[in-house]
């Protein structure tokens, strides 16, 4: 930081530790985002995808708005809580499908999002949600593992329980339940920890497929077959609109096209009403609802603005993430029909 | 290899250099690590651009790793988790006046470590990635435990030290059995009205400089606060001074070490504190002579500083090759490479070797300016223990606060763990249980659990954990050879201490 | 024989309740411990006491109980205000920052044993200074939440 913008932030902060003995009555008043806004968010890491898609919409909103937002990767239990204390405005929360999946598979600390919050705008997508299996498997296509599985042979699926991780070996599960009764027992689950883990799982043997990311194993798919960490994709989650949406030359070396052949409705996944199940990562805002509803205006306001502009869908892409912006009440309509969805699955399987 | 000269231009070498020095400040405070320095200046890289921006953040993670040791010998606080095991000896040499001394061990050790670990980063990556994916949930458990029988040889008197080692493990397993380790994710040791706070368990940090600083600061308000930090008359500078011949005899220490450290770093999940403890271990077991350990003996700190510095080029080994990061900075340091469309996995080195090169050139100048910046300026440091105790406890108290805060990003909870665990640190010397074994095992509590669980779902018997691997047994071997030591270690203490009784 | 032995080590965990698997174990080595240290060390030094040959810890100890207690009282006092001045300017930082100043100041205050002039107004520069130099690079410049 060069020497005159430190003076400048000097500045600044003498002149805003004034206002906040001031003006703090008197901001209270207008309804709007207050001056310092902290985004808490349902992970740890801030090297993972949810604080990354976090900071550029902050970010992007905090220019807009001209305010201070700040990302903090206070985890999913921390954030709640902040969240569920400050009916200010001071603090917001981004998260992903993991906020309600997490209530759905009945895990500790995740209460119904749609019940205890405000649903706030939607943000962006990450589409890279994947299953894989070794080079080497006789598993050529999703279907060769529902037909095995059906046959009573046991395909053992490492994941990470309850939530995001999980959704696409439940909506696996169901549709062997579907196309080949009592037969679904076989699908099991390996419940494991990070990337690291499940990869390491694929490596010895422990697991027949693995639940992965196009991000962090697309180099995996690219190793010659005779390496033993060589992968191969299955099955991509998203739907086929939002692959299609991603950049031309996809990722790595594997490009849109390629990635196409992964996803409904050449890989399917059926849910026994017709439809083929379908996962998009989605990350949006979570409000508390006693935040004045002005704030939840002016930020669908601001980011309709923001997305008007065309800048963030660059910065968005560039991090391999789909840009999906929805105001507020239309996201949380949407978001609560695609709860309903997979709460039929995830009852279907018990 | 013109091009990659091309891209080395004076401020990349101005930016890791300036990385060292926050780094270095950063790890200096207590409770502020390398993670959260490479964490706040993440933004910043955006600008910068690829090259320029992994020089910042190297220099950043290396500082930040050797900031650690400052507080670790001076004031008895480890400054990172990882410098833990240099309080051991660091701080009894502070006491009898010889912080300067031991700092310059430290440094010297860390510069061995970050070198030798680079070397084999730049060397073998690939090579040794292939290898590091044959440890599966058992050898990590048996690495574990190899770290865990540290606790035997290092306790004054061994059940009380193996009653203090299972105490601290209990504590690590409050809260949650983690959805992210994949566990189920119900809570376990707490009441229920305790739930919002201890969820997710006490987090290592503030327990660490809770048990170590405020706990310190307790029994010295309890003597009444009485004369200087370094205890009665220091006399500065005086006592033996710095010289490399304290090196002499300790190559194989100091490169046994930084092995240790390189390896551990490379193994994902295995946290980088378990580095320095195995270093620890190891040295204890293996030297002729380990009796002055953990009171003041240089051989400690070459220990446990080369082997938490060798550490950064063993954790950049799974990120470079397998797209995995080994510690919890090369997790943010993905962010960084994410940010600028760079995918790290297998491949990363072969498709990007400029970057693979830029990477190497900031490693080694950032260990370089680290060993420079810290060696000259470690006469000014040390003078801290001068400062008088009514001005200094203050500030510790301050940053701790700081750190403890910041290092969840802004969680009150872990402000009032460091005062539950100054207390509970002030009791358990009271009632002479030992502070060491407590924090390792609470250090290694939680991974032992995920380790030793998972590795008997998936095989269904315990007998898998001798029969997994060839690896396997080897550990066994060591851990065996560890535990039969430290027996003899103590076996000779207390026929020793007989002798001079009589 | 050789059955017996691998269905003596076999062990299937469920996954409902894995979560108590290896804090069972850890209660009994505990257990089992904490028994050997009470026949081994607790006894014979309660029997040392008894016979005046040592004494309690903490209560049969001399100790400064002002200066003790006082940090403890201080401590607990600079937490719980810091999070309630931080709560009336969220996200500022300003919490800790107005919150350090007087607890660095009674601190050192309490720690000194003669308050000559001079030393007294070394601690009240210390905690004008420390606190807002803290708080101006970490919050300001590297953006960190403090209280």
């Amino acid at each position: 930081m060069s020497m005159p913008s430190i003076y400048k932030t000097l500045g600044t902060s003498v002149l805003m530790a004034g206002m906040a003995f001031g003006g703090s009555a008197a901001m209270a008043a207008d309804a709007h985002l207050p001056g310092n806004v902290r985004v808490v968010i349902g992970s740890t890491s801030t090297g993972g995808d949810t604080y990354q898609n976090s900071s550029i919409v902050a970010d992007a909103l905090a220019k807009h708005l001209d305010i201070n937002m700040k990302v903090d990767a206070v985890g999913a239990s921390s954030a709640f809580r902040f969240l569920d204390r400050d009916p200010r405005g001071n603090t917001l929360m981004i998260f992903h499908d993991q906020s309600y999946l997490g209530n759905l598979y009945g895990v500790e600390g995740y209460s119904d999002i749609f019940d205890k919050y405000t649903i706030g705008p939607t943000v962006a997508i990450n589409p890279g949600n994947a299953y894989l299996v070794p080079k080497d498997s006789p598993y050529q296509t999703l279907d060769d593992v529902i037909e095995a599985v059906g046959n009573g042979e046991e395909v053992r699926v490492a994941i990470q329980p309850g939530g995001v991780s999980e959704i696409g070996f439940s909506a696996l599960k169901n549709a062997i339940a579907l196309e080949h009764p009592g037969m679904e027992d076989n699908l099991v689950a390996v419940n494991t920890g990070s990337q690291a883990d499940k990869n390491q799982q694929l490596f010895d043997g422990q697991a027949d497929m693995i639940n992965g990311t196009v991000q962090a194993n697309e180099q995996y798919t690219r190793l010659p077959a005779d390496d033993q960490k060589a992968m191969r994709f299955l099955w991509l989650t998203a739907r086929e609109s939002t692959i299609a949406q991603a950049p031309e030359d996809g990722l790595g070396q594997t490009t849109r096209e390629q990635l196409l052949q992964y996803v409904e409705p050449n890989v399917t996944v059926p849910m026994g009403n017709g439809d083929n199940f379908t996962f998009d990562k989605e990350f949006f805002f979570l409000f508390n609802k006693d935040m004045d509803p002005a704030i939840v205006d002016q930020i669908d306001q601001a980011l309709t603005e923001i997305y008007a502009d065309g800048e963030i869908q660059e910065t968005q892409k560039n991090a391999f993430f789909i840009p999906d912006f929805k105001p507020s009440d239309e996201a949380a309509e949407y978001l609560e029909t695609k709860m309903s969805v997979y709460k039929d699955i995830i009852t279907n399987i018990q | 290899m013109l091009d990659i000269l091309s891209l080395l231009d004076i401020s990349f070498f101005l930016l890791a250099a300036l990385g060292a020095l926050v780094g270095i400040i950063f790890g200096a405070i207590p409770g502020m690590t390398a993670t959260m320095a490479v964490a706040v200046c993440l933004p910043l890289t955006y600008a910068l651009g690829l090259n320029h921006g992994l020089a910042l953040l190297l220099g950043l993670y290396v500082g930040g790793i050797s900031g650690g040791m400052v507080p670790a010998v001076l004031l008895n606080i480890p400054g990172t988790p990882s410098s833990i095991t240099t309080t051991f000896d660091g701080y009894p040499m502070a006491q009898k006046g010889e912080g300067e001394r031991a700092l310059k061990v430290c440094v010297v050790a860390s510069l061995v470590g970050g070198l030798l670990s680079a070397a084999v980063l730049f060397l073998f990556a690939p090579l040794l990635a292939e290898f590091s994916i044959k440890f599966s949930y058992v050898e990590k458990f048996l690495i574990i435990l190899l770290a865990l029988t540290v606790i035997a040889s290092m306790s004054r008197n061994m059940l009380v030290g193996i009653f203090s080692g299972v105490l601290g493990i209990w504590l690590s397993l409050i809260g949650t059995y983690s959805i992210s380790d994949g566990g189920n994710g119900h809570t376990r040791l707490m009441f229920d009205f305790l739930e919002p706070y201890l969820f997710d368990g006490f987090s290592l940090l503030p327990v660490l400089i809770g048990i170590f600083g405020i706990a310190t600061i307790l029994l010295e308000a309890e003597e009444g606060i009485k004369g200087g930090l370094g205890g009665k008359h220091v006399e500065f500078g005086k006592g033996s001074g710095f010289s490399f011949g304290l090196f002499k005899g300790r190559l194989t220490n100091l490169v046994r070490s930084s092995f240790i450290g390189t390896f551990v770093g490379m193994l994902p999940g295995v946290g980088g504190s378990a580095a320095s403890v195995l270093a620890y271990t190891q040295e204890k077991n293996l030297a002729r002579d380990s009796s002055e350990m953990g009171k003041g003996a240089p051989q400690g700190l070459i220990a446990s500083e080369s082997a938490n510095n060798a550490l950064t080029g063993g954790a950049l080994i799974p990120l470079l090759s397998l797209g995995i990061p080994g510690d919890s900075t090369t997790a943010v340091l993905i962010g960084a490479f994410t940010l600028q469309g760079i995918q790290v996995g297998p491949l990363f080195i072969p498709e990007n070797a400029d970057t693979w090169y830029v990477m190497m050139t900031a490693l080694v100048f950032a260990n370089v300016v680290m060993f420079f910046l810290m060696f000259y300026a470690i006469k000014h440091i040390a003078k801290v223990v001068l400062v008088p105790k009514y001005i200094l406890y203050p500030i510790i108290v301050m940053m701790c606060v700081v750190g403890a805060y910041a290092i969840n990003y802004g969680i009150m909870f872990d402000v009032w763990t460091l005062l539950i665990f100054g207390v509970l640190g002030y009791l358990i010397q009271k009632v002479g249980l030992e502070v060491a074994p407590l924090i390792i095992g609470f250090i290694l509590g939680g991974q032992a659990e995920v380790y030793f669980v998972k590795s008997l779902e998936s095989f269904g018997t315990y007998s898998i954990f001798f029969t997994k691997s060839p690896i396997a047994v080897v550990l066994w071997l060591l851990i065996a050879a560890s535990v039969a030591f430290s027996v003899i270690i103590s076996l000779k203490g207390r026929a020793k201490r007989q002798a001079e009784a009589f | 024989m050789e059955s017996g032995l691998s269905s003596l080590l076999s062990v299937s965990i469920d996954f409902e309740t894995s979560h108590l698997f290896f804090p069972h174990i850890i209660h009994w080595l505990l257990g089992g411990l904490f028994a050997l240290i009470l026949v081994f060390n607790v006894v014979p030094f309660l029997v040392a006491v008894r016979r005046g040959e040592k004494t309690l810890p903490i209560l049969g100890e001399s100790m400064d109980k002002f200066r003790f207690f006082g940090t403890l009282a201080l401590i607990a006092a600079y937490f719980y205000l810091m999070s309630v001045v931080g709560n009336l300017f969220p996200y500022t930082g300003y919490g800790f920052l107005f919150v350090s100043m007087p607890f660095l100041l009674l601190m050192s205050l309490m720690y000194m044993h003669t308050r000559t002039t001079r030393k007294v107004i070394t601690a009240a520069i210390n905690a004008l200074v420390a606190p807002t130099l803290a708080w101006f690079i970490l919050a300001k410049l590297f953006q960190i939440t403090l209280p």
